[in-house]
């Protein structure tokens, strides 16, 4: 890992009897989109209150550029909790402005940078609204212009999309792809994995308070066994070694081949046999990968 | 960051933390309608005081005919010191005179000359104006006697002007001390209802920061001291401006409804009594802040908040032990512990038991208390504002788990 942007090294935390982060390390480069996957109580919530410094770990560091993280760094990071995380009953831009006040924004940055943002995602004319009169989508809204407003280097999001439509999923995605051009590192949390893998450029899946992967969206797709799908007439696979059939579908079957196999030797084979109707690669999705990582099986492996 | 410039950035940070708590508060509809309740409630209540406590017919409008028109000035000068309000309106004649006193408008009409004066009424004549045209025209018959045997009414006047009564009181503060002890009960009881009030409302603003999860969000910008230390100062100001208004409105009230009269000590009470809500309200605060930072939930703050209720409302029962035994030893002892001191010290202020000395001591017993329970009580904060969910225990947030 390059020394830019956020670097976790090797988190750990307990509470109680519990570990609930064990030996956590990630990084996070300027201009990069993180997705943090894992299930409820898997320790993301965990290692991203370290991140932000409400909470102290037992041991491991988290660093910024190379250097321990200070409370002058802290303050440039934008952190939206799981829930809510603003007063209810405050109007909006009232409450974009004390944050960015907080984060060191002078009166007047900060209420141009409110009114910019609260425009920018279409609320420009609730800026005197009480948050809780507001939508959930909206809500969501301002929650993610509260964490932009003072021009973060880092945000670090909790399950942002929680409970949005898709509508509202695209424009946040839209902006997080945005801000994340001009040099913002993005940590974000979520259950929606094909969100993840369409938004991420990198992924982390976290699984009893480990790291169980970590790596591009590419790379976790391309790690497990090479699979082909191949529809051919019934047959063609008989004098082949090395290679499994794991799923059929008539004559559509899912072959998963061993490292010593040649997937040409597999495509000679079907044409052999006779008209080859499909012929290509299987990736699992991020979801497979999520499933078969947290030890579910995966739908195709009854065979 | 050098530390001059931390120093100048944590304090717009306080300063920012501040303002939000104290315009949160005050523009909070609760706050106005609750306010104006109290001044309302506070005025009809002196006023009403002021009524049951005075003659019959506070205000006496008399009609003055011919020569008794310059009756009007004596007529005022005599009346006044005994609570009466004597209004004067010269009438034209006898007959219209009479009219107005059958007709409700006039009290009584006086006529004549000042040493021989007559009034008309429609029932009877209110005792003090009686006794007052008595005087004048007593006065007036002297003067006359005295100028037809040739002697000067001014300079007799000004040796019998002299002769007075000297009072020697053996225990001066006596006669003075059951309405300053009102005065210092009300201040009291004030104060009293302000702590629990404010007190309460550092708790909930605590719990409701921790319910909606944004203290995360602020504590990753802020310290939990500065938080804590915003919150207590903001609220607290919302609390002064209230007592500020509500003391004011009842000096003013008190102070044009004539018959009560308000002993000197009242502006000086309410000034005691504001030093006291700042001392109070932060030792209180902090406590408060510290027990609503154990727990997750709205509902679970009354719970958390007993026992600082339960020391509050010992200050009050304290009170009226003091007020019987405002001189035994326990009852000063008492009145200097910083829990109860905001609360009983005002009163022996107000009665003028307190000397200058234990004054002093109790203050600076509080303002110790304060120092250490800035320590302790931002320790358990900070270790227990973040951990959101079941009731944290005092011990578990004394070792703190971050």
């Amino acid at each position: 890992m390059s020394a830019a942007g956020l670097q976790v090294v090797g988190l750990a935390k307990r509470y109680g009897t519990v570990q609930a982060v064990r030996d956590v390390t990630l990084g996070v480069g300027p201009g990069e989109v993180f997705g943090f996957v894992g299930s409820n109580g898997a320790g993301k919530t965990t290692t991203m209150r370290a991140v932000i410094g409400v909470l102290v770990p037992d041991a491991g560091r988290v660093l910024w550029n190379g250097e321990p993280m200070t409370f002058a760094t802290r303050r440039r990071i934008g952190y939206m909790p799981e829930e809510r995380g603003l007063y209810p009953k405050m109007r909006i831009g009232e409450q974009l402005d004390y944050l960015a006040g907080l984060h060191g924004m002078s009166a007047a940055d900060a209420a141009r940078s409110t009114a910019d943002w609260l425009r920018r995602f279409g609320l420009g004319d609730r800026v005197r609204d009480q948050l809780q009169s507001l939508s959930h989508g909206n809500q969501q809204r301002v929650q993610l212009a509260a964490a932009l407003v003072f021009d973060p280097v880092l945000l670090v999001l909790d399950e942002p999309f929680a409970g949005l439509d898709p509508e509202a999923v695209d424009a946040m995605s839209a902006v997080l792809r945005q801000r994340a051009e001009t040099g913002l590192a993005v940590i974000f949390s979520s259950h929606q994995l094909e969100l993840v893998e369409r938004l991420s450029d990198r992924v982390g899946i976290i699984q009893h308070g480990r790291m169980i992967a970590n790596g591009t969206v590419d790379e976790l797709r391309g790690s497990g066994p090479r699979r082909l799908w191949v529809d051919a007439p019934a047959g063609w696979n008989g004098g082949l070694s090395g290679v499994r059939v794991v799923r059929a579908e008539g004559t559509r079957v899912l072959v998963e081949l061993d490292h010593a196999a040649d997937d040409q030797a597999v495509l000679r084979a079907a044409l052999a046999a006779g008209p080859v109707r499909e012929f290509a690669p299987d990736r699992p999705t991020l979801l497979d990968l999520f499933r078969e990582a947290v030890n579910e099986p995966r739908p195709d492996a009854v065979l | 960051m050098r530390s001059s410039e931390r120093g100048v950035d944590e304090l717009r940070m306080l300063g920012l933390i501040i303002r939000r708590e104290f315009l949160t508060r005050l523009r909070s509809r609760f706050f106005l309608i609750a306010t104006a309740l109290v001044v309302v409630v506070l005025a009809a209540f002196i006023v009403l005081q002021a009524f049951v406590f005075s003659r019959v017919g506070t205000t006496v409008t008399v009609g003055l005919v011919g020569p008794a028109q310059s009756l009007a000035q004596p007529l005022k000068a005599i009346a006044s010191p005994v609570g009466v309000t004597v209004r004067t309106r010269d009438v034209a004649d006898e007959r219209s005179g009479r009219d107005l006193v059958r007709s409700g408008d006039l009290d009584a009409l006086v006529s004549g000359e000042p040493a021989h004066p007559t009034a008309v009424v429609r029932d009877s004549l209110s005792p003090t104006v009686e006794s007052a045209l008595n005087q004048i025209a007593r006065q007036a018959a002297l003067n006359q006697a005295l100028t037809s045997r040739g002697v000067d009414p001014g300079a007799v006047g000004s040796e019998v002007a002299g002769a007075r009564v000297e009072v020697t009181a053996l225990n001066p503060d006596v006669s003075q001390r059951t309405p300053r002890q009102v005065v210092g009960v009300v201040v009291a009881i004030a104060l009293y209802v302000s702590l629990l009030v404010y007190g309460n409302l550092v708790a909930q603003g605590v719990v409701e920061e921790k319910s909606n999860r944004i203290v995360e969000v602020l504590l990753a910008a802020v310290r939990p001291r500065q938080l804590l230390l915003g919150k207590v100062i903001g609220i607290g100001l919302v609390g002064i401006v209230q007592l500020v208004v509500v003391g004011a409105a009842g000096l003013l009230v008190t102070s044009r409804t004539q018959a009560l009269q308000i002993p000197e000590i009242a502006p000086a009470a309410v000034a005691a009594g504001l030093l006291w809500f700042v001392l109070g309200f932060i030792l209180y605060a902090l406590v408060y802040a510290a027990a609503g930072a154990l727990v997750s939930r709205q509902e679970e703050v009354g719970m958390v908040t007993m026992p600082i209720t339960m020391v509050l409302l010992g200050s009050y029962l304290a009170m009226f032990f003091l007020l019987a035994n405002p001189t035994s030893p326990v009852a000063v002892g008492l009145a200097m512990l910083p829990p109860l001191a905001p609360v009983l010290m005002p009163v022996r202020m107000a009665s003028g038991d307190a000397a200058v000395w234990q004054v002093l001591l109790s203050i600076v017993l509080t303002v110790a208390t304060i120092a250490a329970l800035n320590v302790l009580a931002a320790r358990i904060y900070a270790n227990s504002v973040l951990r959101i969910g079941a009731r944290i225990s005092l011990r578990e947030a004394w070792r703190g788990q971050r």
